[in-house]
């Protein structure tokens, strides 16, 4: 599915590095074209928070305060899972790519060994981006993601990814993408992608001043 | 009113079976504590005759919120019960927000009572013009809405809007609760917001004002905002030593008033925040008036065993009270400092504000926990600064507070 245009509810779970659950959160994200994503959190500790990424530019509504503010890429960094994390639906608008080489990727075990791979530098094609660099594999014969290490600003691994197919051995999409923190924590984030549809939304709803409105968003 | 609360809860328990609302809530219990200040006039007033001018000294208080929203209509009721120290348990119920709404496209209407929160500062906002929300308060809460009838219009880039706040409300209402029409212009301009004001109130007259955010950095962020009103409410005396018969204390305005905020954000990749602002609030009471006020307080004190009735001083100095409820800042000059971290589900934040011209401190320390549905809260805020500063006189020298949130 393309990635422009989606309607997409996501589900968060952490999990502490002694492998208890920490906690769980659900989004709906509006991905749209031009880089423009609106984020509803729906779990009731965050109810009624919103987040708007317009390109490199950014805004926040918490509840209750109906004031839309202005917020720098640094504090979308919020949480576990940033917000980048679950309002970026695909690499490919937002990094430009290289091709380092074919390695052996994914876990190797008694029976089968690891995954021929495709390995790819991804480095980031504009500013706004949580991640500035990426290496990525991916499987060599079908090309779908496997693993990607995330570096931040400084250079450092910020997190590392594996990325579970809905069919393993003829996958079409992604459905949960696993982060592990390597910065502070060590937390397991799990993505899951609960449901993914078209969704055109009305240009208003991409003006920041229209967070404050609170119109039943479906 | 009682029944119009009962059909707004049977509206919300019923509304979960209707596939078009969307209804969730909180429910929070808190326990507060303050120590009354040794100094200060109503301290004073209290020491000469005990029980003149009660201090709150905290209590228990248990608190719903319920929201219910469907196309063209969205309500939060809150529902409290509050046992102060000392005193009965008070209950109570409100409308937060019960607006109804009309979508056609670019164009927005609303009608009924909402929150309408405008301005790009934390610690003051000058030109939150309709809303006029406390800010920086201890614990935090959902504003109440104010009546009003709004028109908006937006577009990719801009926003306006038109509203016309309490327009049943009497001409000579004070402040939030005055009838105008105040208006807001939003012009996006990539790390750039710009926004334009102007308020025309029943009594204060016209004004205008602006207010910017920029995205300087990754990390950082800066704003302002300037506002001018050709009159704006505060409360006022006429200079005198005499004991009064009744309080001298009454509604005033500031003419060409001015205020100004200017501050910024910085936020590292550790989630590590500081927020410093300055601000400038014309409505506040002047330096020459906080030292009448100061001298009156100590004239009326200087009255006990002279002869005149120690509850006519004692009642003569809770007036002197009234002062800090002037204007929505104490002082006209003001800086602010705030540091937080988010670390996982802990959030701690320190912050403090200080005005220059007498040194006065106000410090508040705050923890928060956030887990799934379950939050809990704590803080402490405290005076601080020379005995003359006016943050010292406050009847509340030192509040604690801890509070537990489900959320539903």
């Amino acid at each position: 599915m393309s990635s422009d245009n989606l309607q997409v509810d996501t589900q968060i779970s952490v999990f502490n590095s002694d492998g208890s659950a920490d906690k769980e959160r659900l989004y709906r994200v509006f991905a749209q074209t031009g880089h423009q994503s609106l984020v509803l959190m729906q779990s009731p500790a965050e109810k009624g928070q919103k987040v708007l990424m317009l390109g490199d530019d950014f805004w926040l509504l918490m509840p209750g305060s109906q004031r839309p503010m202005r917020i720098t890429p640094m504090q979308k960094l919020l949480g576990d899972a940033s917000t980048g994390d679950i309002a970026t639906m695909a690499w490919a608008e937002d990094y430009s790519g290289t091709l380092v080489g074919e390695e052996r990727c994914g876990e190797a075990t008694a029976a089968a060994a690891a995954t021929p791979c495709l390995h790819l530098s991804l480095s980031a094609a504009r500013k706004g981006v949580t991640y500035q660099r990426i290496e990525l594999w991916l499987g060599k014969t079908r090309h779908e993601p496997i693993k990607a290490d995330l570096y931040v600003q400084s250079d450092k691994l910020a997190k590392q990814a594996r990325f579970v197919m809905d069919k393993p051995h003829a996958p079409t999409m992604v459905n949960e993408m696993v982060l592990l923190d390597k910065l502070s924590n060590h937390k397991e984030t799990r993505v899951r992608y609960l449901g993914r549809k078209e969704r055109v939304v009305p240009q208003t709803w991409l003006n920041p001043m229209f967070l404050a409105k609170n119109p039943a968003l479906e | 009113m009682q029944r119009l609360i009962v059909a707004a809860l049977l509206s919300a328990a019923s509304a979960s079976c209707l596939a078009q609302w969307e209804t969730s809530g909180q429910l929070r219990a808190q326990w507060d504590e303050a120590r009354a200040a040794d100094a200060g006039p109503l301290a004073v007033a209290n020491s000469i005759a005990p029980g003149m001018a009660p201090v709150s000294s905290g209590g228990a208080t248990l608190q719903s919120e319920l929201h219910a929203s469907r196309p063209g209509f969205n309500a939060v009721l809150t529902l409290q019960s509050k046992h102060a120290q000392g005193a009965a348990t008070h209950s109570a119920a409100w409308f937060n927000e019960l607006v109804l709404s009309h979508d056609a496209g670019a164009w927005q209407f609303a009608l009924g009572r909402k929150v309408v929160a405008w301005d790009v500062g934390y610690g003051f906002r000058p030109n939150d013009t309709v809303q006029q929300e406390e800010r920086r308060s201890f614990a935090s809460s959902t504003p109440k809405g104010r009546p009003l009838l709004m028109v908006e219009h937006f577009d990719a880039d801009t926003a306006w809007s038109l509203v016309w706040v309490n327009p049943t409300a009497a001409r000579a209402q004070q402040g939030a609760q005055e009838p105008a029409l105040a208006a807001r212009v939003y012009r996006r301009d990539g790390a750039l917001d710009w926004h334009g004001f102007a308020r025309l109130g029943a009594h204060t007259g016209a004004g205008i004002g602006a207010a910017l955010a920029w995205v300087a950095t990754d990390a950082l962020e800066l704003h302002g905002s300037w506002r001018y009103q050709r009159r704006l409410d505060t409360r006022g005396m006429a200079a005198t030593d005499a004991l009064l018969r009744g309080n001298p204390w009454q509604a005033a305005t500031v003419d060409n008033a001015q205020q100004l905020l200017v501050g910024g954000t910085w936020t590292n990749a550790s989630q590590l925040s500081i927020l410093a602002e300055a601000w400038w609030d014309g409505a506040a009471l002047s330096d020459a008036q906080w030292r009448d006020w100061g001298l009156r307080n100590q004239r009326l004190a200087a009255l006990q065993g002279k002869g005149p009735p120690g509850s006519a001083i004692a009642g003569n100095l809770a007036w002197q009270a009234d002062a800090f409820g002037a204007a929505s800042n104490l002082r006209r000059g003001n800086l602010f400092l705030r540091l937080s971290w988010q670390n996982g589900a802990w959030q701690p934040a320190l912050d403090m504000l200080y005005t220059p011209a007498d040194g006065g401190r106000l410090l508040t320390a705050s923890l928060l926990w956030q887990g799934d549905r379950v939050s809990v809260q704590g803080g402490v805020r405290a005076a601080a600064g020379p005995h003359g500063a006016v943050l010292r006189q406050l009847p509340n020298q030192l509040q604690q507070y801890v509070n537990a949130t489900w959320a539903f």
